[in-house]
């Protein structure tokens, strides 16, 4: 379907007499490019940007973006690969990018966005830099924060919760006198990614670090640690005993059919609330930062960004720069203001201009409740790994929480050794 | 057969089980026993974003003259098997991979072991039921039953999932009946789910094999156990089923090395709460831990556990091959 609408506009561009150029005009007369391939993760916000992207296909230049759910090995694979990458840019979110940056495998992008600044319009914001060079285009912001039914707490006279214990309470309340909420919080405990996710957002608000300071070494398994499992485990007498196998998408689903009432979820989630089509409960479902896990502490979120970027072993040879600069124009076409206003509810842009949805005021709920940028370190994924794989069993209380994240930790450190990111 | 005619007819495809599967798992027992990683050191810089400045760690790889990052290769020889076997002596520390890999090959072996008997009884089951529809009711009979089959796993996994999870179809008729049962919430109900999928999504390909094996059946023979007085019982006991034993070993065979793949229903019903599968293990290995050369190394311990369980099976073909069969 996508390649074939790809075939026709090519055909149909000589005909068209500049449509194409009309749909990118800063590659309008660029010829002998051949083929810009870019890649990213089928969300519908990266859909939405491919889309754009693919309209600078014209004569002469042929744009692919490849859509797959696990954009993250195909990207580090070809980001790494030895010969040349298969791709000219890809779109990351920020823990990729973290250990794309750190591996020294992304192309700086400074002096195109010093001469294309004005044409794409690119605001500060929106320029990922380290230590001054741009390394990557960030165009959107997520955060995880706390849905809850306003209409049930109003009518319980409760109030938002701010603190885990709050929540606790609430959920206790709820239980006792709202019948139809099978299970008053939910939240995505799934083993794996999600339960680590929550884990490292609970850590930070009791205070934690997932690593020493400036140090590959863990520190996730010390008494914060402890103390963010203990936090997690109050929620669960009140979820669902499918918790740990529960993703996202099972818990909007739990909301959507008015079975649960409070829980942190992905801010990009709030639509589907309002959605009639799937969601029992339009209108009724309103969003603050996600609940403190200790009184006092910061939000227990994190704050994300999705950016692109471009390989450093995209180009080689004579049409190098050319070719990269080519690549850029396609990518600032995904980007650009024109593609953010016919993409406004897809996501939380970071561009200027953008009108605000449901949801919209999540990220400056969360940046305002304490929470800070999801952790930079490269290793940080191994962590979150070896983490996932086990902390289910501290949540069950199968094992003794300590020996878990000790056990978690000593393999982390097992593998950050392997992958060069430690020295024994 | 003459010598040339005899390579004509088998060189082609040993040429190519040789390219296509002995290389890859030459390749893939040698990338096992080594370990690639870019030099790295610790650095502090200043980034700056969405959301300001903020001073973060990262790290930088030293860079060869072409401005690509340095790796550096060596020989680990069996170091992975023995992590991933809990041989090493750091495996000893608690909750490290220890028990990971066998914890694995116990679900593993549990599911093929469950799934194996009902694949085999509920596909020959299907196909005597269904030889004895009326020929008209046949196509549409066979094509609903192969469709669980042919739906792509992932598919298949998320529909049975979202029949399963909570308010899903099963737990609400359940709780009709006053049975209150949550099935991803402890070990026992988790793991009969993931095998009701495999029993659901592999029996089709048994069923259409042994059907496939009745339309072969002698009619003569049934015709003269009719005449001898054998009851339905004995002629499907003596007559039948001595006709469908070789596909009966052939199903298993197919199954078996199916089976202990196990991926997609533990990825997408219980996203291994309580189902970690072998298969499962060297996807997190390459995926969480980014290490292709140890997730070779638990690749061949997979092909290592099918082979042990083909053993029986192989055995029987051999001998069976050697009487001439």
């Amino acid at each position: 379907m996508k390649r074939r609408s790809l075939v026709m506009a090519a055909a149909a561009a000589p005909w068209a007499g500049g449509a194409a150029a009309q749909g990118c005009p800063a590659l309008a007369g660029l010829s002998g490019v051949g083929e810009i391939n870019l890649v990213g993760n089928s969300f519908r916000a990266i859909t939405h940007i491919a889309r754009q992207a693919e309209r600078c296909t014209q004569p002469g230049l042929k744009v692919s973006f490849k859509l797959t759910p696990n954009a993250r090995i195909e990207i580090e694979q070809a980001f790494a690969s030895a010969g040349r990458s298969p791709f000219d840019g890809a779109v990351v979110s920020k823990g990729v990018f973290s250990s794309l940056y750190a591996r020294g495998q992304l192309a700086p992008m400074t002096k195109l966005v010093d001469k294309h600044r004005q044409r794409w319009r690119l605001e500060e914001p929106m320029l990922v830099r380290v230590d001054g060079e741009v390394m990557a285009i960030a165009f959107m912001q997520n955060t995880q924060c706390l849905y809850y039914r306003a209409d049930l707490l109003a009518r319980h006279g409760l109030q938002v919760p701010a603190t885990y214990a709050d929540m606790v309470q609430a959920a206790s309340v709820l239980k006792a006198r709202e019948p139809s909420l099978s299970f008053p919080i939910a939240q995505a405990y799934a083993k794996g990614s999600d339960v680590a996710n929550d884990f490292i957002n609970v850590l930070a608000s009791c205070g934690g670090r997932m690593f020493e300071r400036g140090s590959a070494e863990p520190a996730f398994h010390g008494a914060a640690g402890v103390q963010a499992v203990a936090a997690m485990r109050s929620l669960m007498p009140h979820m669902t005993p499918n918790a740990l196998a529960s993703n996202s998408e099972d818990v909007g689903n739990l909301f959507q059919q008015g079975k649960s009432a409070l829980g942190v979820l992905w801010a990009s989630s709030a639509s589907r609330m309002d959605d009639p089509a799937s969601s029992q409960v339009v209108g009724k479902f309103q969003l603050a930062a996600a609940p403190a896990a200790v009184a006092g502490g910061p939000s227990s979120s994190h704050l994300w960004w999705d950016a692109v970027v471009m390989p450093g072993n995209a180009q080689r040879g004579a049409d190098a720069a050319a070719r990269q600069e080519a690549a850029f124009h396609v990518l600032m076409q995904g980007l650009s203001a024109e593609s953010m206003r016919a993409g406004n509810d897809l996501a939380i842009w970071v561009r200027s201009g953008w009108r605000p949805g449901r949801g919209g005021n999540a990220v400056a709920l969360a940046q305002a409740a304490g929470a800070r940028e999801w952790p930079s370190e490269p290793f940080l994924s191994l962590a979150h790994g070896e983490i996932g794989k086990v902390l289910p069993e501290a949540l069950t209380g199968e094992r003794a929480v300590q020996s878990v994240l000790d056990g978690a930790a000593a393999a982390y450190r097992k593998s950050a050794l392997e992958k060069g990111y430690a020295k024994a | 057969m003459k010598l040339r005619s005899f390579l004509g007819f088998s060189l082609p495809s040993a040429a190519l089980m040789l390219l296509l599967l002995a290389l890859p798992m030459v390749m893939t027992a040698w990338l096992s026993t080594r370990n690639c990683a870019l030099d790295l050191q610790l650095a502090t810089v200043v980034q700056t974003g969405p959301f300001g400045a903020s001073e973060v760690t990262t790290q930088r790889a030293r860079l060869d003259a072409a401005g690509r990052p340095v790796e550096m290769c060596r020989f680990v020889g069996t170091d992975y098997y023995r992590k991933l076997l809990g041989l090493d002596a750091q495996a000893n520390a608690p909750g490290s991979d220890q028990n990971e890999f066998f914890g694995a090959l116990r679900f593993t072996l549990l599911y093929v072991a469950a799934t194996t008997p009902f694949v085999l009884a509920g596909g020959l089951a299907l196909a005597l039921a269904m030889n004895r529809v009326t020929q008209r009711l046949k196509g549409l009979f066979i094509a609903a039953s192969l469709l669980p089959f042919i739906i792509t796993p992932v598919v298949g996994a998320l529909s049975i999932k979202w029949m399963f999870r909570d308010n899903g179809l099963v737990p609400h008729l359940l709780s009709g009946m006053g049975i209150e049962l949550f099935w991803m919430a402890q070990a026992w109900s988790a793991q009969l789910l993931v095998v009701l999928y495999g029993v659901w999504h592999t029996l089709p390909f048994a069923f259409i094999v042994f059907y496939a094996g009745l339309q072969g059946v002698p009619q003569d023979s049934l015709e003269s156990a009719t005449l001898d007085g054998a009851n339905a019982w004995q002629k499907l006991r003596y007559v039948t089923l001595p006709h469908l034993a070789p596909l009966v070993v052939f199903v298993t065979l197919i199954h078996l090395m199916d089976a202990y793949r196990v991926f997609e229903p533990v990825i997408v019903l219980t996203q291994g709460a309580f189902t970690t599968s072998v298969q499962v293990l060297t996807y997190q290995v390459l995926l969480l831990e980014d290490n292709p050369y140890k997730a070779s190394a638990a690749a061949v311990l997979t092909i290592v556990g099918i082979g042990v369980l083909l053993i029986p099976l192989l055995r029987k073909t051999w001998r069976e091959q050697r009487r001439g069969y």
